[in-house]
């Protein structure tokens, strides 16, 4: 919810915190401020409010209310605390309600005689520093009072919206199967039976989709002259399922989803219409309002230890007491503890753990004092994490690294109902693909990395379909690749495999089961540790210290040899170091692969790999160093063979 | 063949979730287990996020297909069902830990993946309070960081704790590039009541906390990884430097 820091004050008064001491006040006891930016003249603060306060704080009012309670003073001027009445009464519009559950209020008034025209200045600036459009001001000043208190609002023009006996008559009512009805913004959406409608009950067309967004035939525009405004209280489960059947998530069904209170509705129609009035004329010829069950806060009981106990902290009854004044709730002394009563806008506070939150923030979380644990033994183990880690360490042992791969696939027996592209469209039932695109991907690297050959693994869950093709299984998997050669597959490579699978038999003191072998091997590792002991203690795990990632370059490398004859005794350190001095920066690896002596001198064979962070080299560029390196050798006497 | 010449490297990830599960062990949390194809009533219902309600759209979720289930699954979104499952089958005091894959339905960059792992602590018991969370977190944390590690609480929600808090952490000693800064590490809170009830543990007699925290984050902390993607594309230039 983006609010400008000015509109705060009228409900606040002139004499607020700065933005920084605001942003402060929020982050410790109420809300993450998402950003603070500057719009024209107006600082706008972004507040992350979450579904548990977005009943009462997608608005103005609301996160005033918040920042009064934070700052301790009361409001100014709160428009939910006025006393007010809609009055007079109108007959000339009617409602008619099919659910009450679903629409559990509905408020209308008509104002006859505006002049449809711009909005004054004061109200384009507050809506487009909010990155709001403004239309017209009838149209400007239902989002206001929206912005202002939460409760969303819809005018009507009463002129296309047609009379039966002088009454303009309102039906509230699910949608039909293949009913039509073509919003403000002219899209024409065709219905199942799931979305609540505004209809003209003497007619049953649709006005609109409740709590999402207004239609097309009764809209405001430059010719109207007498308008109805509706704010209503919808559903939220109902809302939130008509705005997601449509794909249409609005300003105002996010508000109606997250619960709004019914008893938002005077106070936001009366609003509106004085708003209109001032903006552009007219007479408020009367209201209706229809509101079969009220719905109001009961008390919730707390304790005073309950409260302590959750919070570990020590509060005293006049700490708690204050605090309930100062969000503003009522609440009656009930033995040690309270019978508290939020006021309606707060719909969140249903259970005792509500107000232990509340208190607790606005307290202030640093009052809590950490408790050290104290060290005890465990009495359950954990055989899949047991049992993968004695494989990991064997397997690391005998060269190989460990890869974490993608649960999803291209192709498989599981299809997602929504994917997030056409290559994840399934999950994994087996890792060997995944290994085999591992060594195709790594190989080529092989020189870069140091290695001879590939040798990886993978301990995994794969997904498969039960036996009864009826539901999902899972299992965990152990995989292991070794590449032997940069051609591919050689029978090599399942020789070592065997080698390495014995490794692990003898570890676990199981036979591990015996597939077809291409390179790649793959068990179901849960079904083989339900045979296994189980574990009675976890070996601690000791990492290797400071090690940080460097980033890798995404250039390809290229790799030179040169063979020098030395003077017999000349050490390989200092070869190294001379070819690290004339490398330079471009050197990655450099590696020592033949050594012989023959006649006083001895041979030298280095194999160096160039890499730049920032290109792609050139033969010419990696040439050229090589003979650097080259000329400094002979500078030494040594000879390049 | 020579193929013993070089030792082989385990991935980063697997090596923060051996470290975490020993730093736990020693206060006595179990490594507990869940399914990663987990029932819609575990991955939301149970864990106080009710159908049709708005703090669904806190988590992006992958749906299994309705013809391949025999009730709603979901590719696990967090690792809280465990949660759910474990105090089911068993009565408190209870102390466990669940690393563990979860999924998220949104596109990927440098920090988002659609997969990542994340750690699931809960402790229920008689008596504990919020002191006990932040008591908890900072023994973890400063074993993990290796330095003196202080702890704060901000207030957030999350339908399965109330209260609900972000966590933020600074290390103050040591050589890492995080001592002195302020950095939001993970969300916790107090198990719900109707959490625990609905899983048949009294909550008028034990309270509990929960917490949760994204393993991959602690590894940019630690590792200072510059992109998520690389832990998961089998990259051994990646995995071959731990």
């Amino acid at each position: 919810m983006k609010v400008i820091y000015d509109w705060l004050k009228d409900y606040v008064g002139e004499e607020m915190p700065s933005v920084e001491k605001l942003d402060e006040l929020f982050t410790f006891h109420a809300f993450e401020i998402d950003g603070i930016e500057k719009a024209g003249n107006n600082n706008v603060i972004d507040v992350k409010v979450l579904p548990d306060r977005a009943s009462d704080c997608l608005s103005h009012r609301g996160v005033a209310r918040e920042l009064a309670t934070l700052i301790g003073r009361p409001l100014v001027k709160d428009p939910l605390r006025e006393t007010i009445s809609l009055s007079p009464v109108t007959e000339q519009i009617k409602v008619t309600i099919e659910n009450e559950e679903n629409c559990r209020r509905f408020g209308a008034a008509l104002v006859t005689s505006v002049a449809i025209k711009e909005s004054p200045e004061w109200l384009k600036e507050r809506l487009t520093a909010l990155g709001q459009r403004s239309i017209n001001n009838v149209v400007d000043a239902t989002n206001y009072v929206m912005l202002a208190l939460g409760q969303p609002l819809h005018a009507y023009d009463a002129t296309k919206f047609q009379q039966t006996g002088g009454v303009w008559h309102f039906g509230v009512r699910m949608s039909r199967d293949g009913e039509e009805v073509t919003t403000l913004s002219n899209e024409t959406y065709t219905l199942g039976n799931n979305v609540q409608l505004i209809t003209n009950a003497s007619t049953d067309a649709p006005l609109g989709i409740a709590g999402v967004k207004g239609g097309k035939s009764a809209e405001i525009d430059g010719s109207t002259t007498a308008i109805i405004l509706e704010a209503a209280n919808f559903n939220p489960q109902v809302t939130r399922r008509g705005a997601q059947a449509l794909r249409l998530q609005t300003d105002a069904s996010k508000r109606f989803e997250n619960n709004l209170s019914p008893e938002l509705v005077p106070y936001a129609l009366k609003e509106c219409v004085e708003i209109i009035l001032a903006i552009a004329g007219g007479n408020c010829e009367g209201y209706v309002d229809v509101y079969p069950n009220p719905i109001r806060n009961v008390p919730v009981a707390v304790t005073l230890s309950h409260m302590n106990a959750l919070l570990g902290i020590t509060l005293t009854p006049e700490i708690v007491e204050d605090i309930f004044t100062r969000l503003g709730f009522s609440y009656e002394k009930n033995g040690e503890g309270w019978q508290v009563t939020a006021p309606c806008e707060r719909m969140d506070i249903c259970i005792a753990e509500d107000l232990i939150a509340e208190v607790g923030r606005v307290y202030g979380y640093e009052h809590v004092a950490a408790i050290l644990p104290e060290k005890r033994s465990i009495t359950e183990y954990n055989a899949l994490h047991y049992y993968s880690e004695k494989i990991r360490e064997c397997l690391v042992a005998e060269g190989f690294s460990e890869v974490l791969t993608s649960s999803f696939s291209k192709k498989d027996e599981i299809e997602l109902l929504n994917a997030l592209a056409s290559d994840k469209r399934y999950l994994r039932s087996t890792l060997l693909k995944n290994i085999e695109d591992t060594l195709d991907r790594n190989m080529p690297n092989a020189e870069l990395l140091g290695l001879s050959h590939m040798q990886v693994f993978e301990i995994g869950t794969v997904f498969e379909k039960n036996a009864e093709g009826n539901d999902v299984t899972e299992h965990s998997a152990l995989a292991l690749g070794v590449r032997t050669k940069q051609t591919g597959y050689s029978p090599k490579d399942d020789v070592r495999l065997l080698e390495v699978i014995g490794r692990v038999e003898a570890l676990l003191g199981c036979s591990l089961p015996v597939t077809k072998m291409q390179g790649v091997y793959e068990c179901n590792l849960s079904s083989l540790i339900v045979s296994l002991p189980l574990p009675i203690t976890y070996t601690p795990y000791i990492r290797n210290e400071n090690i940080l990632f460097k980033p890798y370059s995404m250039y390809p490398f290229m790799s030179r040899d040169i063979a020098l004859w030395t003077p017999e005794g000349t050490k390989a350190e200092d070869i190294e170091s001379l070819i690290r001095t004339h490398a330079g920066e471009l050197l990655l690896r450099l590696s020592l692969f033949d050594t012989f002596s023959k006649d006083g001198r001895t041979s030298h064979a280095f194999r160096i790999i160039f890499q730049s962070y920032v290109k792609t080299l050139t033969d010419t560029e990696v040439n050229e160093r090589m003979q650097v390196i080259g000329d400094a050798a002979v500078g030494l006497g040594w000879e390049v063979r | 063949m020579d193929t013993k010449k070089t030792q082989g490297h385990r991935h980063p990830m697997s090596q923060m979730i051996a470290e975490i599960n020993s730093i736990f062990a020693e206060i006595g949390f179990v490594f507990a287990e869940g399914p990663e194809a987990e029932r819609e009533l575990y991955n939301f219902d149970r864990l106080n996020v009710p159908k049709d309600h708005t703090s669904r759209d806190m988590q992006d979720t992958f749906w299994f297909r309705s013809g391949d289930v025999l009730a709603p699954t979901v590719l696990r979104t967090q690792t809280s069902p465990v949660q759910a499952r474990y105090m089911e089958s068993h009565t408190p005091p209870i102390r466990i830990i669940v690393p563990g894959k979860v999924f998220r339905n949104e596109a990927t960059d440098a920090t988002h993946e659609a997969q990542f792992y994340q750690l699931e602590g809960l402790y229920v018991d008689k008596g504990v309070s919020m002191g006990h969370l932040k008591g908890i977190i900072e023994y973890f944390f400063s074993k993990f960081f290796k330095g003196d590690v202080e702890i704060r609480f901000r207030p957030s929600f999350f339908p399965f704790v109330e209260p609900g808090v972000e966590v933020d952490m600074r290390l103050n000693s040591g050589n890492s590039k995080l001592v002195g800064k302020w950095i939001e590490v993970m969300g916790a809170g107090m198990v719900h009541p109707k959490v625990l009830s609905d899983s048949g543990i009294d909550p008028k007699i034990f309270s509990g906390f929960a917490f949760g925290i994204g393993i991959d984050r602690l590894g940019f902390m630690k590792y200072e990884f510059d992109d998520i993607r690389s832990l998961y594309n089998g990259d051994l230039r990646f995995v071959n430097q731990f």
